[in-house]
């Protein structure tokens, strides 16, 4: 694989579309769930397109797949940032914070679990997949997403909230 | 709705993101509250369920509208088709074709000072050149209308894009970039004075409209290095 990078460097097609092909599934996924699957094709051809044209600025000095996951995130955020203000998406995630609807029961839980999150509001979904799924800290994504540390964790929070519906539980409200 | 102060903390609690004091408040809480304790054991399980979530590859083919954009034959109606229905002569463009700025800008002045040798030779009726030239009365093409307002706008904004830009770019790259967009420039110029007495004259339109073809290319060129695409 790292042969196939240093050749696709180099301006080989060929290596790079094996690179694409080895980090498909990855990026994809990533960006289907960081954007609730709307444009999922076409923004995954927007990142291979950018690692091909940014290729020759990738030194080494990470492994390859945190390069291009790290590349991959910052496409989906241009992407969607010039759609509309990301704060006011997440605060108008609030106001459809219990419209999630029951759990589909579907043999595959995974499913389940995907159709939710899909669901979920822009903002929420888009740290909860960045935190939970991807495994970023959340200064690190207050820095990617332009908010602060309190908004990362409130909203990590009340998308867990959401989501836990999903995992078979009967329990629809956290009333205490 | 919640009303318990405890579970918005729980996500911290679960994340370990607690001071230590606070940590041990939420301890004692969970110790006594059933609600609660249930409440983390669900976070805890999303949590689990998203760190174990399977990747999956896309139900079509990608590559080939990924193909087509990186060697430039990038067209809309072939985005999104099956790599089967793609014509398999783009499969044979196999190398990535790019050019640095000085590398454009080279060309560019190449082309400049052998045109520009031929507009000089075609205005003096040199025989060397290959182009005859044309008397105003025999207009046998009509004058080009350069009074482009899209075209102006553009060189504007990018011209506007590039001094914003210009501290991100080295002093030599920028450098180059100033002397040949003056010697663009300047025939630019030369194409303008001559198309005055010689509007008809084919070769003057053909070279100025490639003149400020150059230019375009070259400014676009220079403002996408200064935003580092």
């Amino acid at each position: 694989m790292a042969d196939d990078v240093a050749l696709a460097a180099a301006g080989d097609v060929s290596a790079f579309e094996r690179v694409y092909q080895a980090h498909l599934p990855r990026v994809h996924s990533l960006v289907r769930r960081m954007t609730g699957g709307r444009d999922t094709d076409e923004v995954t051809q927007d990142v291979f397109v950018r690692v091909w044209q940014k290729l020759g600025t990738f030194r080494g000095d990470s492994a390859f797949s945190t390069w291009l996951h790290r590349l991959a995130v910052n496409v989906v955020i241009e992407r969607f940032r010039a759609e509309t203000l990301r704060r006011q998406r997440i605060r108008e995630g609030d106001d459809i914070f219990d419209t999630i609807a029951a759990p589909l029961r579907s043999r595959d839980l995974s499913m389940d679990f995907e159709a939710a999150l899909a669901k979920l509001p822009d903002g929420a979904r888009e740290i909860f997949v960045l935190h939970d799924v991807e495994g970023h800290k959340h200064h690190e994504i207050a820095s990617l997403l332009d908010i602060s540390v309190g908004t990362s964790k409130a909203q990590l929070h009340r998308a867990r909230m959401m989501l836990r519906r999903h995992l078979g539980r009967k329990d629809s409200t956290y009333e205490h | 709705m919640n009303t318990d102060p405890f579970t918005s903390r729980l996500s911290d609690y679960l994340d370990d993101e607690l001071p230590d004091g606070e940590r041990q408040s939420v301890d004692a809480h969970l110790g006594q509250c059933e609600s609660c304790r249930v409440t983390i054991e669900e976070l805890r399980a999303v949590v689990s369920a998203a760190g174990r979530l399977p990747d999956s590859a896309p139900s079509q083919d990608l590559w080939p509208g990924v193909e087509s954009r990186i060697t430039g034959t990038w067209l809309p109606a072939l985005a999104g088709r099956k790599r089967d229905a793609i014509s398999p002569f783009r499969r044979a463009i196999s190398k990535r074709l790019t050019f640095t700025v000085p590398q454009v800008a080279a060309a560019g002045l190449t082309l400049i000072l052998l045109s520009g040798g031929l507009v000089w030779m075609a205005r003096s009726g040199d025989p060397r050149a290959d182009v005859t030239p044309l008397r105003a009365e025999e207009p046998l093409v009509q004058p080009a209308n350069f009074a482009d307002r899209n075209y102006d706008a553009a060189v504007a904004e990018l011209e506007r894009t590039l001094g914003e830009g210009r501290k991100t770019l080295d002093p030599e790259t920028v450098r180059v970039l100033e002397q040949n967009l003056a010697t663009i420039d300047r025939a630019i110029d030369q194409c303008h004075r001559a198309l005055a007495t010689d509007p008809s004259n084919l070769y003057l339109n053909t070279h100025l409209a490639e003149a400020r073809q150059r230019k375009l290319l070259l400014l676009r060129r220079a403002t996408a290095l200064t935003k580092g695409t």
